[in-house]
């Protein structure tokens, strides 16, 4: 029966042209607006790492002055000194862990076609890597004993390798950075993760810059590289490449992995601790709560998501009710000049659920229009979305989830403005359409 | 085929009551050709509503074919109108979006025949009322008789036992008339029971027996002989035809 209805909506399409074509339209323009947002806001707000997302830890340890600080104020920065994260990835606690930060370099590459470029990448310890679950096209990350040791090896980016040798196979090759030989161990595949979690603060959670290279924290230190992005310095501090080391400014991220989320009291106890032996000895002197964020509420923390974007997603919502309310008003004038088919269709043996049925089934297939026209709509305004920035068009892609919620809220949609109409329909007293046609 | 005894209808406003059926009785047997007359308001759409299912009454007892119908709910009596009715309406209600075989195809539909089924009922049903030839026409593309034929053909699909005709001559002309009531005659002769509404003295004395109702009730019961071997009725017996 299920299918005869479906005919039927097919037919009733065709009936009424304008007013099915102004249907379909409305639920078309309402939807789209409503996708278009929800895709910017998905991928926003999208979990980058789900399966481990609970088990990944930032850590806020918060080294601000005391000058004009009062208990209970926010954190004077979310990234760590250069101190705290040594000592937290030498801690051994947690599964893995890691300390990172951006740097820029300039690249001196055998090709002489190329000259010297600058080159920008992150310094990490190993268990970057594998903590973040970095793809490796060839080779493979650095060891404990090249941490220790400041080793000049690096991992290049895809990109990178190919623009430097030609090739993504330069494990063994050699790259002159700042001036120091370092030897390829590794190449990564293209990755993106968004938002780009693990590196937010002074690059942005939605950058479509791949790292060119990372090499270890130790040789950064070693060779004297000064880190590159945001970096918060409130005190005062020895000048000198040490007297920055040993500074109470933050530049560094420090990340845990646990082997399960049940272990992160343990973590936090182990933090508070460690910032309470800091503090007797003269460090941290805010005695502020100490921070652990998992990564949803790490992007949280760092309001990844605007205010805007969700208030731009309850408008289109806003905007897609109110094509649903004029969607009602035109169902019910397309299917109240049906009353007479309704009447026909009871005295020949429909009962009143049968109709109520057929008359939803049409709303549904109006529905299924609206929603491939807002598919089409959707797509073409995120096309427009995505020529406003870079940023935007990493994000303004219409993945599958967002082409079943489009049909899914077109159907949705539909059936809920055919309520009304359809429940009026399948009330009409047949014996009183017969006579009156 | 159809009794009622002691049968009320009674609308009902917060400020008034129509009385449309009262104590209303009529027999109807098996395979007569039945027309009922009778003056506007005076009750005969209602009879026919009722006697169709398509509205409930108020008292009084109604055998369809044997059994009561009283109290049954709207899914049994939509399958009761489906299986043993069969309904001509004055403005022959043909579904305009839907082509002759679509249209004939409604009532099967619901009775839930397979596809074979209902492909050989509705060309038989269309060969019948002679327009075998025009299934994949629309209804806005016959006459006025042709498409009273279709719902004739749409009735009969089904197979039903009693035939409900409210007027289904009122918008046709002479000739057509003619047609159709010719029509519905050759199909009472084949066994189906028929009850039609008329305003048209004519065709009201052509059928073998003649209702007429005023007021809300029966007045008077005309048993004839056979129309198709007396057409030329007496004048007396519907004489309260309007």
């Amino acid at each position: 029966m299920l299918k005869y209805y479906f005919f039927l909506g097919l037919r009733s399409l065709r009936r009424n042209p304008a007013l099915t074509a102004l249907m379909v339209l409305t639920l078309a323009v309402g939807v789209a607006a409503s996708v278009a947002t929800m895709t910017i806001l998905h991928a926003m707000s999208g979990n980058p790492i789900p399966h481990k997302s609970d088990r990944l830890l930032s850590v806020v340890l918060d080294a601000g002055p005391l000058e004009g600080y009062k208990p209970g104020d926010k954190p004077n920065d979310s990234q760590s000194t250069y101190r705290d994260a040594m000592n937290l990835v030498a801690s051994g606690q947690g599964q893995r862990r890691t300390a990172l930060y951006g740097m820029s370099v300039t690249v001196e590459p055998e090709r002489k076609d190329l000259g010297v470029f600058g080159a920008q990448g992150i310094v990490a310890t190993k268990d970057f890597f594998p903590m973040f679950e970095v793809p490796f096209m060839a080779g493979q990350g650095w060891s404990a004993k090249e941490d220790a040791d400041g080793a000049d090896v690096v991992v290049l980016g895809r990109d990178f390798s190919e623009k430097l040798f030609g090739t993504t196979q330069s494990v063994g090759q050699r790259v002159i950075l700042s001036g120091h030989p370092f030897q390829v161990i590794g190449v990564l595949d293209r990755w993106r993760p968004l938002p780009r979690y693990y590196l937010i603060i002074g690059y942005g959670a939605f950058t479509d810059d791949n790292e060119d290279y990372v090499f270890p924290i130790a040789t950064a230190v070693r060779h004297k590289l000064p880190h590159a992005g945001g970096a918060s310095c409130s005190q005062h501090f020895e000048p000198g490449f040490q007297g920055r080391l040993d500074s109470e400014c933050t530049w560094v991220q420090t990340w845990f992995e646990l082997s399960s989320a049940s272990e992160r009291p343990a973590l936090q106890s182990y933090l508070d601790n460690y910032a309470a032996d800091q503090v007797r000895q003269g460090r941290l002197l805010r005695k502020a709560k100490n921070h652990l964020y998992n990564v949803m509420e790490w992007l949280e923390h760092l309001k990844v998501v605007e205010k805007d974007n969700r208030l731009a997603a309850w408008l289109s919502f806003g905007f897609l009710a109110l094509c649903l309310v004029n969607t009602v008003g035109l169902l019910l004038a397309k299917f109240s000049s049906r009353a007479s088919e309704v009447g026909v269709r009871r005295a020949l043996g429909a009962s009143r659920a049968q109709v109520f049925q057929q008359f939803l089934m049409e709303a549904v297939v109006v529905g299924l229009a609206g929603g491939m026209l807002g598919l089409l709509l959707a797509w073409g305004a995120l096309q427009l979305i995505a020529l406003q920035s870079r940023e935007l068009a990493l994000l303004a892609h219409m993945d599958w989830t967002m082409l079943a919620l489009t049909f899914a809220l077109s159907v949705l949609a539909s059936v809920l403005a055919g309520l009304l109409p359809t429940w009026r329909a399948c009330n009409v007293t047949p014996a009183i359409q017969l006579k009156s046609q | 085929m159809l009794r009622m005894s002691h049968l009320s209808k009674v609308y009902r406003t917060h400020l008034i009551e129509t009385h449309a059926l009262r104590d209303f009785h009529i027999e109807v047997k098996h395979g007569e050709f039945v027309t009922v007359t009778g003056p506007s308001g005076s009750g005969k759409t209602s009879f026919l509503n009722v006697a169709g299912l398509l509205e409930d009454f108020t008292d009084g007892e109604y055998l369809l074919d044997g059994a009561s119908v009283k109290g049954l709910d709207d899914n049994q009596r939509s399958r009761l109108r489906n299986e043993k009715l069969g309904f001509i309406f004055q403005g022959f209600n043909l579904i305009p979006d839907l082509n002759l075989f679509d249209n004939v195809d409604v009532p099967l539909r619901y009775r839930g025949y397979n596809r074979a089924e209902r492909k050989e009922r509705i060309e038989d049903a269309l060969a019948q009322v002679g327009l075998a030839s025009r299934q994949k026409h629309y209804p806005a593309e016959l006459s006025g008789g042709q498409q009273q034929r279709v719902a004739i053909a749409r009735a009969l699909a089904g197979s039903p036992k009693l035939l409900l005709a409210d007027e289904p001559t009122g918008n046709l002309d002479t000739q057509m008339a003619r047609g159709v009531m010719e029509l519905l005659e050759a199909i009472n002769v084949k066994g189906t029971t028929i009850l039609m509404v008329t305003h048209d003295p004519e065709l009201a004395v052509r059928a073998q027996r003649n209702v007429h109702i005023i007021d809300g009730q029966v007045s008077d019961l005309v048993r004839r002989t056979p129309s198709l071997l007396n057409p030329d009725a007496a004048p007396h017996d519907v004489a309260h035809a309007t």
